[in-house]
């Protein structure tokens, strides 16, 4: 009997809490359980990118959660995608370290109703809801040769680093920036003659650009849409003396190649705020469980304090906001 | 229950059956979504792949070599997959020939190893670089992943909705493997040689192809792991399973096998892995974070390495003080003088 009384007084004390929550905001708008995983945890450009989402899901009213493998793995972070999916969350946010792999366990959760967000790098297109890009494609591979022009405004050899052939941000950006050699005339001074993969790994990329450098006696500038492969070159172009020969360059944290344009054995890198990215991304996510936004081309929305996007053609939404980082610039980033 | 008669588990076993029971109410305090009998046994997916490497490894380290190209080996298997998937081979040739081709690719080890006599460290760790390699040009720049339902089946089928196919299939490896090691002469054979090779020598096995057989089989169950990847991922790259060899050998070594051979049971390979998924599996749910992770794997790696020396101080806490060292000398000390038909008959105190 007095187990009764006891669940009883919890259940109107569970009762009265919905009310109070109810009352304080629609149901339907608020409380969702969003949960992030990035291609590996403890790097700082994600740990941004998680903090930005942890914002807007405050912001919101939803519960965040933010977990991952300490490296990127593949079949670490399906499993990661399974617990979350055990979890049942409404939404879940993902940048996915290999598009196919990840694609049946997304579909499941699909299935059972979940939101799917890709962000940073995309997964199959019917295997997620929308893919929060930070750059289009296009607008990524100018960037990094803007930044190559900085550094070797003559042009010359110029190879890539990609983390994998099956990483498909990295690739689509080689195949723009070589098609922008051969086409565009601001870019025709630049002759690509390597493409290599490291894995968004340190010591990797570090050997990379060493062998890239003794293979291409000519090679100017090294270009890496990793920002883990961008920094390693630069250190080793400084560790083999080719400091001013060579060049570094691509998508790096401004953390991780400040001395190096402090110094002036690099002059640019670019890269976008991956905390805002994650925070767009968290919006966007919420938006559409609310039904406030649907997944279709023209579509608009505001994601809080970061501006207003517009839903592309297969549910992409281009964050683009590109920064490049010089000497003088490095300081200022605030992140 | 006449099995029950035969079956007399190890202290070790024993003591990884309680940690399995401890780790799965830690997991469900950690999480309220670990006890759920749909989500524990789709969770077991998780360490098939491992599990299989495990499996042929333990082999090969009874018989007191290594193997750590195992890894490699899937990835080999898995391309190799894709091609024959690309020219429509039908799933069974396909999968034949994968797995012939890891075969081979496991008896050349055996060779270096046994006919050359180089250290199996050395040997696999230059094959487990030289058969990646390999991986990535049969693979090709692209990642390949057209496959068709009969090549996911044994990755993506739940029997009854809820058991995973790839679930039943390590069992029926766990036990077939469990059979050969523990009922078999060629089982018997490896802990035979494992313990002393010379004296299995003298009383006529034959250790080169003992070697070279155990070899092959760890490159079968390799090949094997390769069609579970394919069918659990769809996905056929050069790099798939890079990394995993780490897990495979803490599950070996936490299964109470002696990486210097001789001893180790099929068993306690199968719950050091149910440990170690267990452990994984509460882990994820709960969302803690993937160095903590990392620091509990190293930390079992590091308990199973110590295991000789932990289990000698639990001897000692269970005999009476009178007398620590006497029991202690029968079930620890690996003496020369044992006949061999002692030591392998006799199953191993830990």
């Amino acid at each position: 009997m007095k187990i009764h009384t006891k669940s009883l007084a919890a259940l109107s004390f569970g009762v009265a809490l919905g009310l109070l929550a109810s009352a304080s905001a629609d149901a339907k708008d608020s409380g969702f359980k969003l949960m992030m995983t990035p291609k590996w945890t403890g790097f700082p450009y994600f740990e941004a990118a998680g903090k930005g989402g942890k914002a807007a899901a405050d912001e919101l009213g939803d519960t965040f959660v933010y977990a991952g493998a300490d490296h990127a793995d593949v079949s670490l972070q399906v499993e990661t995608l399974e617990n979350f999916i055990a979890q049942k969350p409404d939404g879940i946010l993902l940048a996915a370290i290999d598009l196919n792999a990840v694609a049946p366990v997304l579909t499941k959760a699909r299935k059972s109703g979940i939101v799917v967000t890709t962000f940073d790098a995309d997964a199959a297109t019917q295997a997620r809801d929308i893919f929060v890009n930070q750059m289009s494609y296009e607008q990524a591979a100018k960037t990094m040769l803007d930044c190559a022009l900085l550094d070797a405004p003559d042009g010359g050899e110029i190879a890539f680093v990609a983390a994998s052939p099956t990483s498909p941000n990295h690739m689509a950006h080689i195949r723009i920036m070589t098609e922008l050699t051969k086409t565009n005339p601001k870019y025709e001074k630049f002759k690509v003659v390597d493409t290599q993969f490291a894995g968004d790994d340190d010591a990797k990329s570090y050997d990379v650009a060493v062998n890239l450098m003794q293979a291409h006696p000519n090679l100017k500038v090294i270009i890496s849409s990793s920002a883990v492969s961008a920094p390693a070159a630069a250190r080793a172009i400084v560790a083999t003396g080719k400091a001013g020969k060579v060049f570094a360059t691509g998508f790096a944290l401004p953390s991780a190649i400040k001395s190096y344009l402090d110094d002036g054995s690099e002059k640019a890198f670019a890269l976008w705020n991956p905390w805002e990215l994650g925070y767009v991304a968290t919006y966007a996510t919420h938006l559409i469980l609310a039904g406030k936004l649907k997944v279709k081309p023209g579509e608009t929305f505001t994601a809080g304090k970061a501006g207003t996007y517009t839903v592309g053609k297969d549910g992409e939404i281009v964050y683009g906001k590109p920064m490049i980082f010089t000497k003088d610039t490095v300081d200022k980033a605030g992140f | 229950m006449s099995a029950r008669a035969i079956w007399r588990p190890t202290a070790w076993e024993a003591m990884l059956v309680v940690l399995i029971f401890a780790a799965a109410a830690w997991s469900a305090t950690l999480s309220p979504y670990y006890l759920q009998i749909d989500q524990l046994l789709y969770s077991t997916r998780n360490f098939v792949i491992p599990g299989l490497l495990a499996f042929g490894l333990m082999v090969v380290v009874t018989t007191g070599e290594i193997d750590i190209s195992v890894a490699s080996t899937l990835a080999v298997a898995s391309v190799a997959l894709s091609k024959f998937a690309a020219v429509g081979a039908p799933i069974a040739v396909a999968a034949l020939l994968a797995v012939a081709l890891a075969a081979t690719l496991g008896a050349l080890n055996g060779f270096f190893v046994a006919r050359l006599g180089l250290p199996s460290l050395a040997v696999t760790l230059g094959t487990m670089g030289a058969y990646r390699g390999l991986a990535f040009i049969i693979g090709g720049g692209m990642g390949y992943t057209s496959f068709n339902d009969p090549y996911l089946y044994v990755g993506t089928e739940l029997w009854f909705g809820v058991v995973p196919a790839s679930l039943i299939l390590f069992a029926v490896v766990a036990a077939g493997v469990g059979f050969l090691m523990h009922k078999t002469t060629f089982g018997r054979r490896c802990f035979a040689v494992g313990m002393n090779k010379t004296a299995a020598w003298i009383s006529g096995v034959n250790v080169d192809r003992l070697k070279i057989t155990a070899y092959a089989l760890a490159g079968v169950l390799a090949g094997v792991a390769g069609l579970v990847w394919i069918g659990q991922y769809g996905s056929a790259r050069g790099d798939n399973a890079d990394g995993m060899i780490l897990f495979v050998v803490t599950a070996v070594v936490l299964g109470g096998v002696d990486i210097n051979g001789g001893r180790g049971t099929v068993l306690g390979v199968v719950l050091a892995l149910l440990l170690l998924g267990t452990l994984r599996n509460g882990m994820g749910l709960a969302n803690i974070a993937g160095p903590t992770q990392t620091v509990v794997f190293g930390a079992l790696l590091l308990i199973g390495v110590l295991r000789p020396f932990v289990a000698g101080l639990a001897q000692r806490w269970r005999t009476p003080p009178s007398d620590p060292f006497s029991r202690r000398d029968d079930t620890e000390q690996t003496s020369e003088s044992n006949s061999i038909t002692n030591n392998i008959t006799r199953r191993s105190a830990l």
